[in-house]
């Protein structure tokens, strides 16, 4: 089951076939979600629930390919984006292609979001893709264990830039 | 480009250009300056988000913890650390925002340490064992932590929402300038165009007028050309036919000398004509034959050194001072070789009105 996730789309996926397959990279992972819904859920779902269900947010999606991609060696961050009148956006940067994953872009091809690994650019990129402002962007790791999602740093839009705690990190 | 008309509307048009980019910069400046007024707007906006987070999280985690403490269900103390971490979340946020704000980031801190004193509580119970949580809920019906963090909460949200009426007015004004920047703007520029517009316009005019003005001259200096030259075309006509007159009297009178000089030529009498004081101007061929003299050996010689009256000068010289002729009279003709002929001399006076200018003398051989 490990051959052939990137070329065939199986019925239902678990997260153990994911972390088995050791040919998964950022973009073949984002391919298998290219018929997955959009459905707000105020709490993170289990993966393989959210992989049978085929139905999630962004939450559920980045917090997953941060899990499967760091599990094959990929260096990955969570980022929040809170922009005005919306629910914090979740995204999932993967520093080595240099792109974030993001659910709202869930077609076959194309699928990686290309951006400079600062949290200030990931924000603004996302909130344009929203036709928004940002307020403020936050770096965050969850662990399914405790489900708890625990914030890094926050980066606020009207700071000056200097200022950002990832200021010279990348 | 000496076309002082042209000077003006491309001095104009500069004018309108540098208005349009001044305008166009400070609208640009505005725009960013409202755009960043917006991002501070909606910062505050974010941090009393974040407040009303801060207070529904603690709410929602009070409510599951008090519900746990009647149904002793762990799922219910699992909800309230559920919210705790939306509550640890929405405050980390909230400390973000705060930063540029000294006193707000220290009451956040405050809400911080509060809700951390509400999560040790929480821990606290689940550690429990069942038989002690009552004493634990009953010792904490005294904790006034919740209600402090809900009234900072209230607080901070009235701070902000002033701070946000601040910066919409801010917004409201930078806005207003910008319309008014490029109300103005517009309006110096339609001034301009209008100026421009009517130079052009009066420019036009001007032209038109000299135009029309020079169009006339030029119709009235062709009607003076044309009645000149009819004029001169009359006057050159005239002056054909007197000339042609002229030169047709010219010939008649030539005609005539010539055959004067012919009539006078072929005679065989001896003709001269003599001036006033009696010297000879003219002679016919017929003296030259008759006496071997030349004509200019002649030509203004007294005549009476050539020709002696037999009755003396005194004739000749009545007859040139009064005008009468002198018929047949007896004389002597000199020739070039010596000796004398015998003629006949007649004189007929010439006269220029009623003076006597000369007279013409003609002498005959005088018959034996």
């Amino acid at each position: 089951m490990t051959v052939g996730l990137g070329l065939v789309r199986l019925e239902a996926l678990t997260v153990r076939q994911l972390l088995d397959d050791t040919s998964l990279t950022p973009k073949r992972f984002a391919n298998l979600f290219e018929g997955f819904t959009y459905e707000f859920i105020n709490y993170v779902q289990n993966p393989d629930v959210f992989l049978r269900t085929k139905i999630g947010d962004c939450d559920d999606y980045a917090i997953l390919a941060d899990h499967v991609l760091s599990h094959h060696g990929y260096d990955t961050r969570l980022i929040h984006v809170r922009m005005m009148g919306r629910i914090a956006h979740a995204v999932c940067y993967v520093t080595e292609d240099k792109a974030y994953l993001d659910y709202n872009n869930r077609r076959y091809t194309f699928n990686l979001e290309r951006c400079k690994p600062d949290i200030r650019s990931i924000a603004t990129k996302v909130a344009r893709s929203f036709e928004a402002n940002w307020t403020s962007a936050s770096e965050f790791t969850y662990d399914y264990a405790t489900d708890v999602k625990e914030a890094k740093f926050t980066v606020v839009k009207t700071d000056p830039p200097a200022q950002d705690p990832d200021r010279g990190r990348y | 480009m000496k076309d002082p008309t042209i000077k003006r509307v491309l001095a104009l048009f500069a004018l309108v250009t540098v208005v349009l980019v001044a305008v166009a910069v400070h609208a640009v400046r505005q725009l960013n300056r409202t755009v960043t007024a917006s991002d501070w707007v909606n910062r505050t906006h974010a941090l009393i988000n974040e407040l009303e987070g801060i207070a529904a999280a603690t709410q929602s985690a009070e409510g599951s913890l008090r519900i746990y403490a009647l149904t002793r269900d762990p799922r219910d103390l699992a909800a309230g650390r559920r919210s705790q971490v939306r509550l640890a979340d929405h405050l980390e946020v909230a400390g973000a925002l705060a930063r540029d704000q000294a006193e707000t980031a220290r009451q956040v801190a405050r809400l911080a340490t509060l809700a951390e004193s509400r999560s040790a509580f929480a821990r606290e119970l689940g550690s429990a064992p069942p038989e002690s949580l009552a004493t634990l809920f009953a010792v904490d019906a005294a904790n006034t932590a919740v209600e402090e963090l809900l009234r900072l909460v209230e607080r901070l949200v009235t701070e902000q929402m002033n701070l946000l009426a601040l910066r919409d007015q801010e917004s409201f004004l930078q806005a207003q300038a910008t319309r008014w920047t490029i109300g103005l703007g517009v309006a110096i520029n339609f001034l301009l165009l209008a100026a421009g517009a009517w130079l052009i316009r009066d420019d036009i005019l001007m032209r038109r007028r000299a135009a029309d003005a020079m169009a006339a001259a030029n119709a009235q200096l062709e009607s003076r050309v044309q009645a000149r030259t009819a004029e001169l075309s009359a006057a050159n006509d005239r002056l054909n036919l007197e000339n042609l007159e002229r030169r047709w009297a010219n010939q008649a009178l030539e005609h005539q000398l010539r055959y004067n000089h012919l009539i006078i030529n072929s005679i065989t009498d001896l003709v001269f004509v003599i001036t006033k004081v009696a010297n000879i101007s003219r002679i016919n061929p017929a003296v030259e034959h008759d006496t071997g003299w030349l004509a200019k050996d002649l030509i203004n010689r007294p005549l009476p050194e050539l020709v002696r009256l037999t009755a003396g000068d005194l004739p000749l010289q009545r007859g040139l001072k009064e005008g009468h002729d002198l018929r047949d009279l007896p004389a002597t003709l000199l020739r070039s070789e010596g000796g004398e002929i015998p003629v006949r001399f007649t004189f007929y006076p010439l006269r220029d009105g009623n003076n006597v200018v000369g007279g013409v003398v003609i002498l005959n051989r005088a018959t034996a």
